[in-house]
């Protein structure tokens, strides 16, 4: 599955890439000695402005460039090997599709290539258009789809073969808010099933959410690179989150943090936009209220989740003991639908508030930090002692007990004090 | 092989959806049936077929020549410009097998659309007789002369004979030093040969002419043999008339003064010059041996200057009209898959516009490929080695499209296009010729980057 050292799925060795001018002469230097190391179910934010080089070094990983020096390993072996892009999906910064094809002639065309049967391409392909939400426009040729549709076709190609290794360029643009947390939702699934992700993203709170480790390039180098979580956390501030509080008690908390020589901010957190526009358009779709365009879906191809179930349960038996490796984050228990509630989820979520409607605290509260954590009904002193006690304590530990940001709480969903 | 079937049909989807594509299927759909109602000919029922077949094939065989041009260069170009390519090749498929795609793909949609204007030709060509509604007499013509595939022999000519007065003449030349100075010896020689082969043709007035076939090999002893010939005359106008006296029959016993061996038939005719010509006679003038002697008087009563006879020919029946027209269309697929193979093979390098500029000229170039060679033949005198290194393995390499290669000539002639010459057509340009191309398209391209820009 990995390299050839069994270790990395991506792995490239002072990769250097240098486009020479007419005469030879070296002109731009994209990439240089670009040491980049992907492991196995990891998924890595590739982040860097325009022309840093990003799309060159995915270029170099499958071939489409020759590398000036270095080495770039995919799966153990070249990007030219049928044997290693059989276990390769790759949807580019653009979708460059056959205009002339239709949604379902596209998928059959690579399926084709990838020498699937018959029957497994024709149930793929269903199972495919279904998740991406095209099904009703399987008979419409690409060439007609909005930029967004043909992403999601072109996401589409790049899951027919259930690879190893997915190789994103933007996979988001030009879709609407609904389909770009569709797809994150999506790679969550599949980093879940073990799949490789190589992301390519501007969107950085995109990345943020889904990422486990992130690099950023700036001039063909790699400048930082690390778990996102330590490179995000700001370990010298502290952050509580409650439910409304009375006054009083945030005089007290203001008077315990101005004890410590330090200040604190008191805000009303706000809705993510995304969040409003997902709720909306899920309002619209439970209308039913007719549109040409892409159908919202959270179905996951059943071909994609073929090892799901034996990897859940290993990943829950290692989640259930002590375990520092950032490539195995406590992810399994926080599915990314109690996270970020796509359409679907957002409508359980209604019924739910139908059926038990959501009671207000009046002498409790629960304090959380950036990780839930259930406590037990107190007075309010004892609320004070505890957030305390637990600032202290936290500040002790400093990282030990940090979690991955991926799959966490959305913070739109929660109160900040 | 499925991954190469399915580039293939993808290039045809593609293809088929292209303007040119749409411009060049509709033209012949409306042009074929037009032709076949207004062609006039020469009047004659055998006139208007020879018309028809000859200009419904050339025009199939253009612009299908051209469509091929235009689809086999803009495949890989498109893809390589519009960067579909890039999802194509990072999937398990090698970039050879993406281009033999791409030309299979070209090549099976050249063979549909050929089969299908080939058979609206033949069709059209069977139904003419019954619009036209000709004579009995033009009927059996058409019948006889063209709906039929004939054999073609050319006289026996004694190589050695020839040779030999070629020397003789060289050595007399030398010896009374009228050799220019500016000629090489080949040159000389090959001035004289042409001399010698130009007289092998003549007869004076007064004098008669043998011309001997062997091998000739009728299958039905009531078929008929056919002379076939044009006449010119030296210093002579356009327009003039020539009659003429021809025995034809197995002539040998009666150089020895005995009974000829099979019947001599004695024709008598009266023909325009400069244009071809063609009489038949029963074919049980034939000896067994496949001996045929046709003499040939230029009576000095009639005709007082020298007559020249081009092309000399008999031909007689040896296969079906249907047949030979299944062989005509393959070899109008050979060419086709020649430019296919030129097609893809340059547009792994090449843009779009360059690659089809090379294709025209290399088809044109193959239209008139004797020309060519002929006029560099000079070449081969006077720069030797250069001429052996550079230019003939580029001529050899050109495209053969004309003379014996050119399809319609044989079923306006309604000459029998031998398997073995077709089989010799398909291997040396669409097995040889178009495999070479597509290796060196496939070198290039499993060495040359995809992607030239980089946008992040």
């Amino acid at each position: 599955m990995a390299g050839k050292n069994g270790e990395f799925v991506i792995e490239t060795i002072a990769l250097t890439k240098i486009f020479p001018d007419w005469w030879g002469r070296a002109k731009v230097i994209a990439v240089e000695d670009l040491n980049l190391k992907i492991h196995r179910n990891e998924i890595y934010g590739f982040l860097g402005p325009n022309g840093s080089g990003k799309t060159t070094t995915i270029k170099m990983l499958l071939n489409l460039l020759h590398p000036t020096r270095g080495k770039a390993l995919v799966l153990g072996g070249e990007g030219r090997d049928p044997k290693i892009t059989e276990r390769i999906g790759y949807l580019p910064e653009e979708s460059y599709l056959y205009r002339y094809l239709t949604a379902r002639e596209t998928l059959d065309f690579y399926g084709r290539l990838f020498n699937l049967p018959p029957r497994v391409r024709k149930s793929r392909i269903d199972t495919l258009l279904e998740m991406v939400g095209l099904t009703g426009m399987a008979n419409r040729q690409v060439g007609t789809f909005s930029k967004g549709m043909a992403r999601r076709i072109g996401l589409a190609q790049a899951l027919i073969n259930d690879p190893d290794l997915l190789i994103l360029d933007e996979p988001t643009s030009g879709m609407d808010p609904i389909g770009t947390r569709q797809i994150k939702d999506l790679l969550i699934h599949l980093g879940k099933r073990g799949k490789t992700i190589l992301l390519c993203s501007h969107l950085l709170a995109d990345v943020e959410d889904v990422c486990d480790r992130i690099g950023i390039l700036y001039g063909g180098k790699m400048q930082v690179e690390g778990p996102v979580r330590e490179l995000l956390q700001q370990s010298d501030k502290r952050q509580i989150i409650t439910n409304a509080i009375s006054d009083a008690a945030l005089h007290k908390i203001e008077a315990i943090v101005a004890a410590e020589q330090s200040e604190c901010q008191v805000s009303s957190p706000m809705n993510r936009l995304e969040d409003l526009f997902v709720r909306v358009v899920t309002d619209a779709q439970q209308r039913q209220q007719r549109t040409s365009g892409a159908i919202s879906t959270t179905a996951i191809g059943g071909f994609l989740a073929e090892e799901a179930e034996a990897e859940d349960i290993l990943q829950r038996l290692a989640a259930s003991k002590p375990d520092t490796d950032f490539r195995k984050p406590e992810f399994v228990e926080l599915s990314p639908v109690q996270t970020t509630p796509s359409p679907t989820h957002i409508k359980s979520d209604l019924l739910d508030q139908l059926s038990h409607p959501p009671t207000v605290p009046t002498t409790e509260s629960s304090a959380q930090t950036s990780r839930p954590a259930e406590l037990p009904p107190q007075s309010l002193d004892e609320v004070r002692q505890n957030v305390l006690d637990a600032l202290i304590d936290r500040s002790k530990k400093g990282n030990a007990d940090t979690h991955p940001t991926r799959r966490s709480e959305t913070p739109g969903d929660q109160n900040h004090a | 092989m499925r991954r190469i079937w399915a580039v293939a049909s993808n290039t045809i989807a593609q293809a088929i959806r292209l303007k040119s594509a749409g411009i060049v299927i509709v033209l012949l759909f409306v042009l074929l049936p037009m032709m076949g109602l207004t062609v006039v000919g020469d009047q004659t029922l055998k006139g208007k077929l020879q018309t028809f077949s000859s200009y419904g094939l050339s025009l199939t065989s253009i612009l299908l020549c051209l469509l091929t041009i235009v689809i086999s260069c803009y495949s890989l170009t498109s893809d390589l410009k519009y960067k579909q390519i890039f999802l194509v090749t990072t999937k398990p498929i090698r970039r050879f097998e993406l281009l033999f795609g791409k030309f299979l793909g070209v090549v099976v949609l050249d063979a549909i659309l050929l089969t299908l204007f080939s058979a609206i030709i033949l069709g059209l060509t069977w139904s003419l007789p019954w619009w036209v509604k000709a004579p009995e007499g033009q009927q059996q013509q058409a019948d006889r002369e063209f709906f039929t595939a004939r054999a073609v022999l050319v006289p026996t000519t004694n190589e050695k004979a020839i040779e030999e007065e070629v020397k003789r003449r060289y050595d007399q030349l030398r010896k009374e030093d009228q050799i220019p100075e500016d000629m090489t010896r080949e040159r000389v020689l090959s001035e004289i040969r042409s001399q010698e082969l130009f007289r092998a043709k003549t007869c004076e007035p007064g004098r008669a002419k043998l011309w001997t076939f062997e091998q000739v090999r009728v299958k039905n002893p009531n078929d008929m043999i056919f002379i076939r010939y044009k006449f010119r005359i030296s210093n002579d106008p356009l327009e003039s008339q020539v009659l003429s006296t021809w025995e034809i029959g197995d002539t040998r016993p009666l150089e020895s003064g005995q009974n000829p061996g099979t019947p001599i038939f004695p024709v008598q005719r009266m023909d325009a010059t400069q244009t071809e010509l063609e009489f038949s006679v029963p074919s049980s003038c034939v000896a067994a041996d496949g001996f045929l002697g046709i003499l040939f008087f230029n009576d000095l009563q009639n005709n007082s200057k020298t007559i020249i006879l081009d092309d000399l020919k008999v031909m007689y029946r040896t296969g079906s009209f249907e047949g030979n027209f299944l062989r005509v269309a393959a070899m109008i697929l050979v060419r086709l898959v020649f430019l296919a193979a030129l097609g893809v093979s340059v547009s792994t390098w090449l843009s779009f516009p360059v690659a089809v500029l090379i294709c025209l000229v290399a088809y044109a170039s193959g239209m008139i490929n004797g020309f060519i060679l002929e006029s560099l033949k000079s070449l081969s005198l006077t720069l030797d080695i250069l001429y052996r290194l550079t230019i003939r393995p580029i001529l050899w390499f050109l495209p053969k499209f004309d003379e014996q290669f050119n399809p319609t000539a044989y079923l306006v002639e309604a000459k029998s296009l031998g398997w073995l010459f077709l089989a010799q057509a398909w291997g040396i340009t669409a097995f040889i010729k178009s495999g070479i191309l597509l290796v060196f398209g496939m070198w290039v391209f499993h060495n040359r980057e995809i992607s030239k820009t980089t946008s992040g």
